[in-house]
């Protein structure tokens, strides 16, 4: 039995992941016929600005034929928990099968899920999971390496605050992936380590002996909120530069969930370096997307 | 008027007592405690097979009014403090408008009486409209009837007002009760900061938020030469701080809940409130030396922070869901869930002895001469169903679960306030 809903990355047994990422993988090939989700109709319900993941999505939606329909209120309404079963009521009152959500509140997915007789898929949820991005992350490692079990990824930056960094350490663990988390005590809370699951405090130590490096995007708003001194200070010790790039193996790949800071987190030397695959990573979102909704929607695959 | 409780084993620390006897209450006081009272006239409680104990006392609780009374109202919360055993309840500043005035506290205490069942003792803010500027007037509080201070729900952030506090109100008794959360180190967490907050995305509120004003508090307190009493402590470290203080001679009390007894800091993978409350459920280390502390003698009262919200505002996100939950009705079974193997005399001077003699009050004892407040109670199993609450309050972590003890009447001046499972009105004492 498939999940009905897709909140976090551990919503999947590992088979069901990796058939998601099969699937994915099969729809990148041969565009599969419009009508996986023919008249199925979906909403995406996006309380927080995007526009890769929205487009994603949505590009996604469209090419499996489902019924569209996009909304974006702002992040105040729908606040009440009251409202959040009144809405999911109405919602599926009005017909709608799928709710694809993003919201600034951390668990708002969730709440939705538990109050939906439908299919919610978290399009990420404050800083706790971002599922979608990390099974796009997974397939491109995947495609890379061709396997999982061993493989040793470093995630650096401001963890504390990265549901992209949650639901790949979710993602990476339960496939064998050795995963060391660097940043500094700040944005990485000792709290975090966990079997299996390494804390470092220096970019430097860790680049030579990695697969994969994820640089997490860095805000201004950590230095106004007194959890970094200046960009200046955080990047002579996290940013992967020219010089770093240069302790990076050659066979080693740089992700990056996006949207970059060009000069903070990363120097254009890196978007430029043959390793890097931000591109790969977005064009896998639309297949990752599409294989998701055909698994929630219309169950595990018939086997050819 | 005359009351008799036959049959119960009478279990008073305040005496050292602990035999087989009946208590016998006329117009509101003890009288005669013996084997085998002629009842004549009097009004029985069957109290076999059960202990009779002097009326416990809950020294936390929220009852809402003035100002919140969809969450509770001092007739709904004193009927809940009744049904849960309680004689007597101290409560909260945190109404609105606040209790930091002689007429709101009057008016609370006339209320209280009007609705005849526990007694009501207010404690008063320390700082007016509790918003740790200016402060309130602690002579004029005590004369219309409080019997403590605090500003709980938050602590006066700035430690010179605090300080200013405790040394203008040095002379009263009435103890500071300090709500201890750092403001700044706790930010928008909603539970405990460790390795579930971590997981979950959720902003945690670290221990250490609770034990720097902890460590702070005890400080004035010592400079202020004031008696204090630390609300609902919760970590390990701020038990630590308090055995420090009191070997330097520093008058400290505190309390623990139920809910910080039983339950940790797991609860919140499905992102509901229920268990949002302030301070946090914590990690394991912190409930096992709260244990532990009750049983060395370190913590002196069991109070539940009895804080009503409705289950609709309780419902919403967790963001912005109301802190707490109900306790006066789950207090006598959960805390002897939590601590089975603490001896029933030890458990009546944290119910009882010790809250009154804390905050000044009557009751504690049931010696001859005393106000006539008994609980009875019994190691008998039952299951918590929230929906039959009589506080307005139906949201409880312990819902659904079975607890081993329960209090079978309360007895409010001679008046059975509470029996059979039935809240009834409090009887006039003939002048």
């Amino acid at each position: 039995m498939p999940p009905r809903s897709l909140l976090d990355v551990d919503d999947l047994t590992p088979e069901e992941l990796v058939g998601v990422l099969d699937r994915a993988v099969a729809f990148r090939d041969v565009l599969p016929p419009r009508d996986l989700l023919a008249g199925v109709p979906v909403l995406n319900l996006f309380f927080e600005a995007s526009t890769r993941t929205a487009t994603s999505f949505t590009l996604a939606e469209q090419r499996v034929g489902a019924d569209v329909i996009s909304f974006a209120p702002g992040a105040s309404s729908l606040g009440k928990g009251e409202t959040i079963a009144d809405t999911a009521l109405t919602l599926r009152g009005i017909g709608v099968r799928v709710i694809v959500v993003r919201h600034p509140e951390s668990g708002f997915a969730r709440r939705l899920a538990d109050a939906f007789d439908g299919h919610v898929v978290n399009a990420g949820d404050g800083t706790h999971a971002h599922p979608t991005q990390a099974l796009l992350d997974l397939m491109t490692l995947r495609n890379e390496f061709g396997r999982f079990a061993g493989l040793k990824i470093a995630i650096v930056g401001d963890i504390l605050h990265s549901r992209v960094a949650r639901s790949n350490i979710v993602g990476m663990r339960a496939l064998g992936i050795d995963v060391t988390l660097v940043g500094p005590a700040t944005l990485l809370p000792d709290a975090f380590a966990a079997p299996g699951l390494r804390i470092e405090r220096s970019l430097d130590d860790v680049l030579p002996h990695v697969d994969a490096v994820m640089m997490l995007r860095i805000q201004r708003e950590r230095i106004a909120g007194g959890l970094l001194p200046s960009l200046e200070d955080y990047t002579q010790r996290y940013q992967l530069n020219r010089a770093r790039l240069r302790a990076l193996r050659h066979d080693a790949v740089i992700l990056h969930p996006g949207p970059y800071n060009r000069g903070v987190e990363l120097t254009d030397d890196v978007l430029d370096d043959p390793r890097s695959r931000y591109v790969a990573q977005v064009h896998n979102g639309v297949f990752v997307r599409m294989a998701v909704l055909d698994l929630l929607v219309n169950g595990a695959p018939v086997v050819a | 008027m005359r009351t008799l409780i036959r049959g119960g084993r009478v279990l008073d620390p305040s005496q050292g007592l602990d035999a087989n006897r009946d208590v016998l209450i006329e117009n509101g006081f003890v009288v005669q405690l013996g084997e085998h009272l002629d009842a004549g006239d009097a009004r029985v409680v069957d109290a076999g097979g059960a202990i009779v104990a002097p009326g416990f006392v809950d020294m936390h609780v929220h009852l809402r009014e003035p100002g919140q009374t969809h969450k509770e109202t001092i007739a709904t919360g004193t009927a809940a403090a009744v049904a849960g055993g309680f004689t007597a309840v101290a409560c909260m500043p945190n109404t609105d408008p606040a209790l930091d005035s002689a007429a709101i506290v009057s008016e609370v205490m006339r209320r209280a009486d009007a609705a005849g069942l526990a007694r009501v003792y207010p404690v008063g803010a320390i700082t007016k409209n509790r918003a740790g500027r200016e402060l309130a007037p602690y002579h004029l509080l005590a004369d219309a009837g409080c019997v403590a201070f605090s500003d709980d729900g938050s602590t006066p952030r700035d430690a010179r007002v605090l300080r200013n506090a405790a040394r203008y109100a040095a002379e009263l008794p009435h103890a500071f009760i300090s709500h201890c959360e750092d403001p700044d180190l706790k930010g928008d967490a909603v539970m405990n900061e460790g390795a579930a907050s971590v997981r979950l995305g959720l902003e945690g509120s670290p221990g250490l938020a609770e034990d720097v004003i902890v460590a702070r508090d005890l400080l004035i307190a010592e400079s202020a030469g004031k008696a204090w009493h630390i609300a609902h402590v919760s970590t390990a470290t701020s038990l630590d701080l308090i055995r420090w203080a009191r070997s330097r001679g520093v008058r400290v009390t505190c309390e623990v809940t139920p809910h910080h007894l039983v339950f940790l800091d797991d609860r919140f993978d499905d992102y509901r409130a229920d268990t949002k409350v302030n301070p946090p459920l914590r990690a394991e280390h912190d409930r096992e030396a709260l244990r532990a502390a009750v049983l060395d003698g370190t913590i002196d009262v069991f109070a539940t922070d009895h804080a009503p919200h409705g289950l609709d505002e309780k419902a919403q996100l967790l963001s912005v869901a109301p802190v707490g939950f109900t306790g006066l009705e789950i207090a006598v079974g959960a805390y002897a869930l939590a601590l089975p193997e603490l001896p029933v005399a030890r458990f009546v001077e944290l119910l009882s002895v010790n809250p009154a003699r804390i905050l000044g009050i009557p009751g504690g004892t049931l010696a001859i001469g005393s106000v006539g407040d008994v609980t009875v109670f019994a190691d008998r199993a039952w299951t918590v169903d929230a929906r039959l609450f009589r506080s307005k309050g139906k949201n409880t972590p312990f819902d659904g679960m079975t607890l081993p003890r329960r209090a079978l009447a309360t007895i409010v001046e001679g008046s059975v306030v509470f029996e059979h499972g039935r809240v009834l009105p409090r009887e006039e004492i003939p002048v």
